[in-house]
């Protein structure tokens, strides 16, 4: 009862009308001082990284309810699509099968060839890297970032750092991995950097991601040897992306006098824009940490090849396991 | 103010929520209106007794959590640009369509810049003038809100 009366009395005096907590201004500071903090612990330290996983698989659903609109005009048109543009279309893949199969044949030999070789002069054997073919199910929602969205996540036993390929060349690397999907930061991207080599003279360097669709080459003399037209390919020196995968053409070289550096400029020539399907390439087994054991079973010492250690790390354990592991790798094609 | 419930207050956010997914093809990501945020100016400017700077908030940590980007940045400017807006709501009875609008735009705008400042110091790279084009379908969206839901103050009686 006097509980009651405790009640009425205290409605009446604050009566509903002007009841509204604590200040907005104080709100606001609250929030602020909350969300820099969030900022600070998701940049800093990566805590937040599996609440991001939690909450990005919880969304899952939602997100194919997004998705489903312009999955099912994408049915309709191939459903809808010309019997002829059809038959045309397993023509000409028919023949490029063919040649490449050709081509293929070519390659084995030469491939058998390079190991015996490799072998002789006790040098390292590369190991066929897989890889699981994706698809884009759309662009990055982040207009700042140059990333896209694959349909592959670590279900599928994708992990942050595999690369990511498509026909033509060089997309990108995966940067973060939901459960369904992941999220491929493009090679044009400011963070990223990849290390290439010129084609042409094997020089080696590293590009970087300028942001708006190009690729930078810095720290290179003005008087280098690189001419518009030059074909960029990975050179394998990171353990990352495998080694000759097409990356970019140099499209712009311009020479500042005041510089002692040129300023290089080249276009991926990867096409995110009109394929869906890309590979993305399993992560070189080396990182694994039964390496070191396994080589020192075999009794090899260190290669002293010229390369970086990474590569080293990525090659040693060839010997043994060479002809198992390049099993596996050609069983699933 | 007119009553709202609050059902249609939660709703509305995950339809935007729903529409902020939606994977814009190419170069359509470019001119996507900001729609939690519109949506929640709405909710806020209508009936600030449901919706405050802390569901503001909480509406940007759900952006960030889905876009990706890093976490907090669209919570810090959504809730600034909550409290601006709450900061003239009372006045909204004197404005008029025209001036109401203005009003959405300068609360945009604000929130433009201060993502982009936030973006810059994190290192991003200037993203250009195309960064402010989901001011402009954010007005639309604005207006399509004000169709849908009805205006923000009760219609006038003569």
């Amino acid at each position: 009862m006097l509980k009651g009366v405790h009640q009425k009395l205290e409605a009446q005096q604050t009566p509903a009308f002007f009841v509204r907590g604590p200040s907005v201004f104080s709100r606001m500071v609250f929030f602020c001082a909350l969300s820099v903090t969030i900022m600070a612990v998701d940049a800093r330290l990566n805590y937040l990284s599996q609440v991001r996983q939690a909450f990005i698989a919880a969304l899952h659903p939602l997100e194919v309810v997004a998705n489903a609109p312009s999955e099912w005009t994408r049915d309709l048109q191939k459903y809808f699509s010309a019997h002829n543009a059809l038959l045309q279309e397993n023509y000409a893949l028919k023949e490029q099968a063919f040649e490449q199969k050709v081509l293929l044949q070519r390659f084995n030999t030469i491939e058998a060839e390079n190991t015996h070789l490799r072998t002789m002069l006790n040098g390292n054997i590369p190991i066929q890297p897989k890889a699981i073919l994706g698809e884009i199910s759309h662009m990055g929602r982040d207009p700042f970032t140059h990333t896209v969205v694959v349909n592959r996540g670590s279900n599928h036993n994708i992990k942050a750092g595999q690369a990511v390929v498509d026909s033509k060349g060089v997309i990108g690397q995966v940067t973060r991995v939901y459960p369904f999907t992941s999220e491929v930061t493009l090679i044009t991207d400011k963070e990223l950097s990849i290390p290439i080599q010129i084609e042409r003279n094997q020089l080696r360097a590293i590009a970087f991601g300028e942001g708006n669709n190009t690729l930078d080459i810095p720290y290179l003399p003005t008087n280098v040897d690189i001419k518009v037209g030059d074909k960029l390919v990975t050179s394998g020196m990171d353990g990352v992306y495998p080694a000759g995968l097409t990356v970019a053409i140099v499209t712009k070289i311009q020479q500042n006098p005041e510089s002692p550096f040129a300023k290089i400029v080249s276009t991926p020539v990867a096409e995110v824009n009109n394929h869906l399907q890309l590979l993305l390439i399993d992560l070189p087994e080396a990182q694994e940490s039964k390496v070191p054991a396994l080589d020192a079973a075999v009794g090899n010492p260190a290669p002293t090849e010229q390369n970086a250690t990474t590569q080293a790390k990525t090659i040693t354990k060839s010997k043994q396991k060479t002809l198992k592991n390049r099993a596996k790798a050609n069983a699933p094609h | 103010m007119r009553r709202t419930s609050r059902v249609s207050v939660y709703l509305s956010l995950l339809v935007a929520l729903l529409c902020q997914l939606f994977p814009w093809v190419g170069q359509g990501v470019i001119y996507r209106p900001d729609f939690m945020l519109v949506v929640i100016l709405y909710w806020l400017l209508r009936a600030p007794n449901l919706c405050n700077v802390g569901t503001a908030w909480f509406a940007g940590l759900l952006v960030d959590l889905a876009t990706g980007s890093l976490l907090g940045q669209h919570a810090l400017s959504f809730s600034i640009t909550a409290f601006i807006a709450l900061s003239y709501q009372r006045r909204l009875v004197l404005f008029n369509t025209w001036q109401l609008v203005g009003y959405v735009a300068a609360l945009l705008i604000v929130e433009r810049v201060l993502m982009l400042l936030l973006k810059l110091f994190e290192g991003n790279e200037n993203p250009g003038l195309t960064y402010f084009w989901p001011i402009i379908t954010g007005l639309l969206l604005w207006q399509l809100l004000i169709l849908l839901f009805g205006g923000l103050t009760r219609p006038k009686t003569n």
